[in-house]
């Protein structure tokens, strides 16, 4: 222990027990400061207390010098605790670098292009809950006739899920051709996610494709939530359903495709149980508000609109995500 | 070779007549009151490992002294079943300590010097040695 | 999670929510259960306040294990929030299902 903290310490002390002045104590506790700094033992700091007042008061009764040594014998697992969070501090650093290099290679690996087709605005917000993004958004288009795009959910969190997310990608990457049905693209990527992934890993799809010709939106879900429709000349919403199970737990899965054709004006909002798992302290943010909050932003482009849903929920939830967050928007606009 | 001394762990008891015998060999060599306390934890975490994960042991006080300067080093021995993974005792953390700091890290901060020698079905042998300052 | 076993048939009591922090102590609670062939496992949801996607896997999970042992399983219980999580997911279609307020599938 450096005299000189010794010396500093006692003069402290000899100071504050003369006057007991709030600046006495605040001088004390900045140099209580520099102690943690320079790693000095809670136990050590006991001992030049005892020093000190043995040097300014030594008529004190012996038993005082003994409730000290006490005193020092507990503050041993004080100090051990210290260092040891101080260890782990260190430690959860290190794995911030670990983890922010993961995340970047995970959005290189899944980045996908926003198409662009004639007629057709498209939104998209997908926000991960912690560092890696359980959400998963894959477009499929010849930037001429479809527009194809798949919401996928992997059951779980964090870094399993996004491990999880390379089937998925890999599989759509083999599907070329954006014409495909959306109930033979999920076939094709159940049995890719069943054959390799975990047994405990499953992934919620939806598959929508759009035909510029027909404006007929055409999709299949594998157990995920269910789009909303909105039709503006009846200016409401409906759920756009398709029977499918989950992807993974079962290869041979027969999966319902339906249509719906889109007017100027209609658009189709797909999302992940991110969006309707929104929770706020009174409980879920109901579908309703969900409804209408989109219902007021609906004269907005598709992105404007996405964004502006995104904000408000983050908003209502306080600015804590509970589930990865993923909102897209198909807007027809002529 | 320095005068040693040693304390056979079995029973809950030994832990105290363990760190006893510690803190008087720490005060004989000339430890100050701070380190004669923190050996006396070391040789208490040691002890308390044998006597719930071996069943039996040894703890094992010597005075050393080497190039001029004075020490002190404890054996913690056992026949005991052995650590299955060093490193994963070795780390900081809740599954080590239970958040309390202490385990074979606390030991190691205590001390100056720290080895393991274990092998599985066999035993173990911790050496941890501390100087005067 | 509280169990009961008794030969062939299991009877677990689930409560709380599930998510993300709790469903690891539940995937363990459930890979503990002998898998004997045949085995019936019955899981009372009734006081499950919350299970998001990861209680799902978990539940997902000890399903398939038990039916590759030629067991059944049946949830019990649910609330109507938790059904329609498993009737989104298809799981309703192959999963033994019964609702809180008594009836079937």
């Amino acid at each position: 222990m450096p005299q000189e903290i010794e010396r500093q310490y006692k003069e402290i002390l000899r100071q504050y027990v003369m006057r007991q002045t709030e600046q006495n104590l605040y001088t004390g506790q900045n140099f209580s400061r520099q102690l943690i700094q320079k790693n000095i033992a809670p136990e050590e700091v006991i001992s030049i207390h005892k020093a000190s007042l043995e040097e300014m008061f030594p008529e004190l009764p012996m038993n005082v010098w003994h409730s000290f040594d006490l005193l020092i014998e507990m503050m041993i697992r004080y100090g051990l605790a210290l260092k040891e969070h101080e260890s782990l501090l260190q430690k959860q650093e290190e794995m911030k670098v670990e983890m922010d290099l993961a995340a970047n290679v995970q959005k290189t690996l899944l980045k996908t292009t926003v198409p662009s087709v004639s007629g057709l605005e498209i939104g998209l917000v997908s926000v991960p809950a912690r560092q890696m993004n359980g959400d998963y958004v894959y477009f499929l288009s010849d930037s001429k006739d479809y527009a194809g795009v798949a919401v996928a959910d992997v059951i779980g969190k964090g870094i399993p899920a996004a491990l999880c997310m390379s089937m998925v990608k890999y599989g759509m990457d083999s599907l070329e051709d954006s014409h495909t049905n959306p109930a033979i693209v999920l076939d094709v990527i159940n049995r890719i996610v069943e054959k390799s992934v975990d047994d405990d890993m499953f992934i919620s799809m939806f598959y929508g494709r759009y035909n510029v010709e027909n404006s007929i939106f055409t999709y299949a879900s594998a157990g995920h939530e269910p789009a909303l429709f909105f039709d503006s000349e009846k200016d409401d919403f409906s759920e756009l359903h398709a029977k499918g199970l989950l992807l993974g737990v079962v290869p041979n899965v027969i999966y319902n495709q339906h249509d719906v054709k889109l007017k100027t004006g209609d658009f189709v909002v797909m999302m992940t149980d991110g969006v309707t798992e929104c929770r706020t302290d009174e409980g879920f943010i109901e579908q309703e508000i969900i409804a209408s909050l989109i219902r007021s932003v609906k004269h907005e482009s598709a992105q404007t609109m996405v964004e502006m849903v995104y904000k408000e929920l983050e908003k209502m939830q306080n600015f804590e995500l509970r589930d990865d967050f993923t909102l897209v928007i198909y807007k027809k606009t002529s | 070779m320095g005068y040693q001394s040693s304390v056979e762990i079995l029973t809950e008891w030994d832990i105290v007549a363990a760190r006893q015998l510690g803190r008087n060999e720490a005060k004989e060599v000339g430890f100050g009151t701070v380190d004669q306390a923190r050996i006396t934890t070391a040789i208490s975490e040691l002890a308390r490992n044998i006597y719930l994960y071996a069943g039996k042991g040894k703890i094992e006080i010597q005075r050393i002294t080497e190039g001029g300067r004075f020490g002190i080093i404890i054996i913690a021995s056992d026949e005991g079943p052995g650590i299955p993974d060093v490193r994963k005792v070795m780390e900081d953390g809740f599954s080590t300590s239970g958040g309390l700091g202490a385990g074979m890290p606390g030991v190691k901060r205590l001390m100056d010097d720290f080895k393991i020698e274990t092998t599985l079905g066999e035993g173990t042998v911790i050496k941890a040695t501390k100087w005067i300052r | 999670m509280v169990l009961k076993e008794e030969d062939n048939f299991v009877k677990g009591y689930i409560s709380g929510e599930i998510d993300a922090f709790t469903a690891p102590i539940l995937r363990e609670k459930l890979s503990a259960i002998d898998l004997k062939d045949g085995l019936q496992a019955e899981l009372n949801m009734t006081e499950v306040s919350y299970m998001d996607s990861t209680g799902l896997g978990v539940i997902v999970a000890f399903f398939k294990n038990v039916n590759a042992n030629n067991g059944h399983v049946k949830l019990t219980g649910l609330s109507a929030r938790l059904k329609r999580l498993f009737d989104i997911t298809g799981l309703g279609e192959i999963m033994d299902i019964e609702t809180d307020d008594k009836g079937g599938n």
